[in-house]
């Protein structure tokens, strides 16, 4: 076989803990002792002796508020190897925490270091717009942590804007912790006839920080959806 | 503000900055793939002759510092200082090029460019992805030239045979040991990182840069930057599988934690495992310098550990024997989420419609106060005060809907402000039209200025998926954004130009479409038929296009 075709696919030496392999893979260097918290469902290969463990009890209670309480939908990974994760050809997008916090939306939180701080929030005002209430998870501390958005995201100043920036919720992927955040209704009497503009329901963020949004209102949880 | 730069622009630097001192970013990336990045400083001949003008990373500067390489930082791959007013007058062209170090060609490249930042501001910069090039395994990224004064051309050309081509191609004669220095830079002897940098008066790398850029450790502080980036490969980038010496195999596992102790932040526990050699151990006889390993220029030389045959023996893995050697975590300063974040930074305004990235376009609605309309649900994010409100497709768009239940959903957004507009990641294309005019397939716009004149139109035929296809005409002065899923491809009207219409995006108006379709008259003879019977005849004069995505909604 002519392997010159796929030689180019091949991994490179890990540089760091967590690198992208293209945009949408994200491959973890595993050591013991460093463990790390991924989504379930979102492994697709490992190299070496990995072992994972669902839905341990100490993020079962942590998680508690996470959807329904039936869990959250991580595991916990331990071992030596390389550790391979991808959500269904999302775009991963690694950050490196440096005594910093960030709050992700629970869709897209991929992987994250099991040494940091971290804990369910229910976004405040969205429950009664979006069917399911907005879940998110806050992540403090120094490490890793890997999202994915669907599309190439772009990163929003909200300190620029002389305004609020207001954010379609299946849109937004995380923001700053330190944002003040509002549920919004650009809600008119003429949409009450059928004739809305599309874009009834945003979250306001206002402070100083940014905004991570993604360029699709697609904000299905595939790796939910597989169970 | 930053300039894009589309491929052959050419620009004055003093008209992008007044600096003279300017920091030079190169980003490129695949996977799999690494990349030499270098710059060769050449004569009015474009010539390289003087070696010591040629940057890369074996020789990180020119002999009086105008010209320096800087490692990887704030999101680039690699980057250098470029100080024009130190540059010899001999010097008439610096070159930046980026050649791929290992197997595979530059159309794996997903996206890189090439950017110039004075003073901490991104003044200019020009993006290109793999999809540019084929096979080629080099390229010219951009040019500074001195005409008069110094410009600053985006370039590029790809290059066939690599770093040595690119080397030959500028004159320059490739040393019996720099050929494998080039093709191995494992067994490039280590250079050492330039010593007296520490001060970089008026140098200000671009915003948000990484924590050794800002402070700057005392001589007796570990490095900040671990040896370890790129470290544990000694074995692994030799060919074949013959790793050398047992303190050779063995000397990965044992490097690695050792960085990670050095390379932690404080604030970081220490990790299990042997403790690592003392920083003060005499560097190796042999070490090795890859070629994008970032260097902290203020650094004394970073004890390289790699090979320490003191250091205790780390415990083995129990694959140990199996796999030629375990990864372990190799771990640089944590650069924070602003590094790891600036390059999804939002661009800078200006213009009307600017495209963020591929995906996501912006319109500053404040600039002249028109209207946009856009299709319904397609905002995802805006700031200031933004009006969204119902627009119909008019009285005969919803005719037209009705009949069929495809009406086009429009919003229209008023105000001011800026508004970003995004659809199912899909490709984004603003199109400015000025006076011209051009049909889009209705599922492919997205948003248009409300000053454009438009009107739906179907085009009916026997076979067309869903009855008829629905196109928006518009016309005027403005910007249509349509929407593409993938890369297109953009075809001059022949007389024998056939599409898809589930693939046909967009078309300039004056070409004729006609529904066609191929009747084989055996074709029952078959068990089964191509699937592909009913096309779009696009006829017109010559200089008419028309646009095809990938992929058959």
């Amino acid at each position: 076989m002519d392997q010159q075709l796929i030689a180019g696919y091949a991994p490179s030496q890990p540089a760091a803990r967590m690198e992208n392999h293209g945009p949408h893979m994200l491959k973890v260097v595993m050591q013991s002792g460093h463990d790390l918290f991924a989504r379930v469902g979102s492994m697709i290969a490992y190299e070496g002796f990995v072992q994972y463990e669902p839905n341990p009890p100490a993020v079962r209670q942590r998680a508690s508020q996470w959807l329904t309480g039936e869990g959250a939908p991580l595991m916990r990974c331990h071992g030596d190897g390389l550790l391979y994760l991808a959500d269904y050809g999302a775009n991963v997008v690694i950050l490196n925490l440096n005594d910093e916090s960030i709050s992700v939306n629970g869709t897209n939180l991929l992987a994250f270091d099991a040494h940091l701080e971290w804990g369910v929030q229910r976004v405040k005002g969205m429950a009664k717009f979006a069917g399911q209430g907005l879940f998110n998870v806050a992540v403090t501390g120094t490490g890793w942590v890997a999202l994915t958005t669907r599309g190439q995201p772009v990163v929003v100043d909200c300190g620029r804007g002389d305004d609020e920036t207001s954010v379609d919720p299946d849109a937004l992927v995380a923001w700053s912790t330190h944002l003040k955040m509002k549920g919004k209704r650009s809600f008119k009497a003429s949409a009450m006839i059928g004739r809305g503009s599309g874009e009834a329901y945003q979250l306001g963020f206002s402070g100083q920080g940014f905004v991570v949004v993604q360029p699709s209102e697609d904000s299905a949880d595939r790796l939910r959806a597989r169970g | 503000m930053a300039r894009e730069f589309q491929r052959g622009h050419k620009a004055k630097i003093s008209d992008l900055t007044a600096g003279r001192d300017l920091y030079v970013g190169v980003q490129v990336a695949g996977p799999g793939l690494s990349f030499d990045i270098s710059c060769f400083g050449l004569d009015a001949d474009e010539r390289l002759s003087d070696d010591r003008y040629f940057i890369f990373f074996n020789q990180p500067k020119s002999p009086e510092e105008s010209l320096q390489q800087l490692g990887a930082q704030s999101g680039d791959t690699e980057s250098f200082r470029v100080t024009l007013d130190k540059i010899p007058s001999q010097i008439k062209r610096l070159s930046f090029t980026a050649a791929l170090d290992g197997a595979g060609q530059m159309s794996q490249a997903q996206s890189g460019y090439i950017r110039i930042v004075a003073g901490g501001e991104e003044v200019a910069r020009y993006s290109f992805d793999g999809s540019e090039f084929s096979t080629e395994r080099a390229v010219m990224l951009g040019d500074f030239y001195f005409k008069d004064e110094w410009r600053f051309a985006a370039v590029g050309q790809g290059f066939d045979g690599g770093l040595e081509a690119l080397l030959r191609n500028f004159g320059g004669e490739v040393l019996e040991e720099e050929e494998p220095a080039a093709a191995e830079p494992a067994q490039a002897p280590g250079f050492a990182p330039p010593g007296g940098a520490s001060e970089q008066p008026g140098f200000a790398p671009p915003a948000g840069a990484p924590a050794p850029a800002s402070a700057p450790p005392a001589a007796s502080a570990p490095p900040q930057q671990p040896p370890a980036f790129g470290a544990p490969q000694p074995a692994a980038t030799q060919q074949g599988p013959a790793p050398g010496t047992p303190a050779h195999a063995t000397a990965p596992t044992i490097a690695a934690p050792d960085a990670y102790a050095q390379g932690q932040a404080p604030a970081q526990p220490a990790p299990p495992g042997p403790p690592g050699p003392p920083p003060q151990q005499p560097p190796p006889t042999q070490s090795f310098s890859p070629p994008q390993a970032p260097q902290a220029p203020q650094a004394p030389q970073p004890p390289q550990a790699q090979q320490n045959p003191f250091a205790p023996q780390a415990p083995q893995s129990p694959f140990g024997s199996q796999m030629p050697q375990m990864p372990q975590i190799p771990q640089g300063p944590a650069a924070g989420m602003g590094v790891t974040l600036d390059k999804y930074r939002e661009a800078p305004t200006g213009q009307r419609w600017t495209l963020q990235n591929e995906q996501l376009a912006r319109v500053d609605l404040g600039i002249d106060g028109q209207p946009v309309l856009a299709r319904q649900g397609s905002m995802v994010l805006y700031q200031g005060k933004v009006d969204f409100s119902y627009k119909g497709a008019g009285f005969r768009g919803r005719v037209v809907g009705n009949a069929t239940g495809q009406e086009m959903q429009l919003m229209r957004c008023t105000g001011g402000g800026q508004v970003f507009f995004a659809e199912e990641a899909a490709t984004l294309h603003p199109i400015e039209l000025q006076g011209d005019s051009i049909c889009v397939s209705a599922d492919h716009v997205l948003a248009f200025d409300e000053g454009l004149q438009y009107e739906v139109r179907r085009i009916e035929g026997h076979g067309i998926p869903g009855g008829a296809l629905f196109t928006m005409v518009f016309q005027g002065t403005g910007t249509v954004v349509v929407t593409t899923q993938g890369p297109p491809v953009v075809l001059p009207v022949t007389p024998t130009t056939f599409a898809d219409a589930d693939a046909v995006v967009a078309w300039s108006a004056a070409a004729q479409v006609i529904v066609s379709s191929q009747v084989r008259l055996r074709r029952q003879a078959y068990p089964g038929h191509s699937g592909e019977t009913v096309n779009l005849q696009f006829r017109g004069a010559p200089g008419n296009f028309i646009v095809v995505q990938p992929y058959e909604v």
